[in-house]
């Protein structure tokens, strides 16, 4: 806990500057626009209210500090068949393609400062180091010990999770930031791909019967006139099984990366609510714990997912 | 076999699952459409599709550039301890074979040596027992020879005896009767005579 001095320092200010947003309301009203635009070039509306709901949803516009709410181009949606999807950018996809921007540029950087540092024979230092350490951490404590015997494989998707999920996380903590992973189709998407390769570890380690034998499950030693109604009834159960556990781990990244914002939000639409200095002190103080509190959430919740995906993953290899 | 097809065609596999689980999304994407993009309940098909691209390229990135890097030195130490312990594991079992071999060598030995002593100290025991054996026979045969001489000796004697006894009787007698008697006839009786006496003795 050696980095908690100066790190509790940066989000006390991250607290204190996400207080000191302009929390507004939005309506879809030419009206509200205005007021949005206004209040962007630093007129303060007299709004007393603000809309949680617009905070942590989604939106097919950025807000910046300075150009105010900058609209995002919009296209048809996709139709395929009677499938259509809207392909059009959102706040979030900014936001989950700048974390993954983030991502490559300090592992690839990262990565080229271990090869040099390895090169004359040193630790890694700073910055690179940590990341190093950090991943090293995670491989080590998480991803090996649950995944099973040789599971070095999945190493690099697991460390991938873990890092895409953590920056999507903190970059909803900075202020006029938004959190990807608050977003429920985001956190359904990456449970989707740990289920696919959930199912496809079981898979390659179990073999076609092995597999099959994870869904149509039958007991050695069953009386042949039991096996129907042991299929009829397992089979269902199993299945519901295998897709609980995405459906859970998606639910929870988006259930605790929304339910902090709504918390911080609330407490500071107290100070909109009374219009009062002490409320709006002891708001903004308790808003910053919560902050705190998030930030710790942020690491914990990427922590929990790529954990969680390791245990499924090593639970599937080791079926049998 | 039916395994090693099922891994060669893992990807394949990954891919229809993925395709399964696409078809999922309709029902959101239908949704997302009649709402505008907000509220945090609603499922936009859109970012879902967006998510899994989005992630698929940052694994294929990190996984080319940057993760065979960060982790390699990790598991070039993971993969170095692991060699020296088999490596380990082979000494020890190479010293254990070589204490076995050496025991059983020293065991030999001494067994060996033991023999030679036992072999050495029976033909020691043999060598002495012929020795004497020897020492025996060879004292046997000069006593008998010493015997046999003596006896020769003592016959010679007694015979050169009786003949100078018969030779002094024969003079003594010759004297008393005041004639020679050398004749072999006179010889021949007192030599029956002495004959008699040997009998009488």
């Amino acid at each position: 806990m050696r980095m908690s001095g100066p790190l509790a320092g940066m989000v006390v200010a991250l607290g204190l500057m996400c207080g000191a947003t302009p929390v507004r309301a939005q309506e879809h009203t030419p009206r509200a626009a205005e007021l949005s635009r206004q209040m962007a070039e630093g007129r303060h509306g007299p709004q007393n209210q603000i809309d949680i709901v617009h905070h942590i949803g989604n939106a097919h516009s950025i807000e910046l500090p300075i150009a105010g709410t900058i609209p995002l181009p919009r296209f048809a949606p996709l139709r395929i068949g009677s499938l259509a999807i809207d392909l059009s950018p959102t706040k979030h996809l900014v936001y989950m393609l700048l974390a993954a921007t983030l991502v490559t540029l300090v592992f690839v950087t990262t990565a080229r400062s271990v090869a040099r540092a390895e090169a004359q024979g040193k630790p890694p230092k700073g910055f690179a180091g940590a990341m190093e350490a950090t991943a090293l951490y995670i491989r080590q404590e998480v991803i090996l010990p649950n995944v099973g015997a040789h599971g070095e494989g999945y190493a690099p998707y697991l460390l991938t999770v873990f890092f895409f999920i953590l920056t999507m996380n903190l970059l909803g903590l900075l202020p006029w930031g938004a959190t990807a992973t608050g977003n429920i189709a985001v956190t359904a998407a990456l449970a989707l791909i740990s289920f696919v390769v959930i199912e496809v570890a079981g898979m390659r380690s179990l073999g076609v019967k092995g597999y099959l034998s994870t869904i149509f499950y039958l007991p050695p030693g069953l009386p042949t006139a039991m096996k129907p109604i042991m299929l009829i009834i397992m089979t269902p159960v199993e299945i519901i099984g295998k897709l609980s556990k995405p459906f859970a781990l998606a639910v929870r990244l988006f259930a605790n990366m929304t339910a902090g914002h709504v918390l911080v939000l609330a407490l500071i639409g107290l100070t909109f609510l009374f219009q009062s200095y002490v409320v709006g002190i002891g708001a903004s103080v308790l808003a910053t714990a919560i902050m705190l509190l998030e930030l710790f959430v942020a690491f914990l919740q990427a922590f929990v997912f790529t954990l969680l995906t390791s245990v499924f993953i090593g639970l599937m290899r080791a079926e049998h | 076999m039916t395994r090693s097809i099922f891994r060669r065609h893992a990807s394949t596999f990954a891919a229809t699952l993925a395709a399964l689980s696409l078809l999922a999304l309709p029902a959101a994407a239908q949704e997302a459409e009649h709402e505008a993009a907000s509220g945090p309940l609603s499922v936009e098909g859109g970012l879902m599709v967006w998510t899994i691209i989005v992630f698929l390229l940052l694994l294929f990135i990190l996984r080319k550039y940057a993760w065979p890097a960060v982790l390699s030195a990790v598991e070039a130490r993971e993969k170095a301890l692991e060699d020296q312990m088999a490596e380990a594991q082979r000494n020890r079992a190479e010293s254990a074979r070589l204490l076995e071999e050496h025991k059983r060598l020293v065991a030999d030995a001494r067994t060996q040596a033991h023999q030679a002593l036992l072999d050495a100290r029976t033909a020691a025991e043999n060598e002495r027992a012929a020795a004497m054996e020897r020492t025996r026979q060879e004292q046997d045969e000069l006593l008998e020879r010493a015997r046999r001489e003596i006896r020769d000796e003592r016959e010679r004697a007694i015979a050169d005896l009786r003949r100078e006894a018969v030779d002094l009787s024969l003079a003594a007698a010759g004297k008393l009767i005041g004639e020679r008697l050398d004749s072999d006839a006179d010889r021949t009786l007192v030599m029956n005579y002495l004959g008699t006496l040997d009998a009488a003795r």
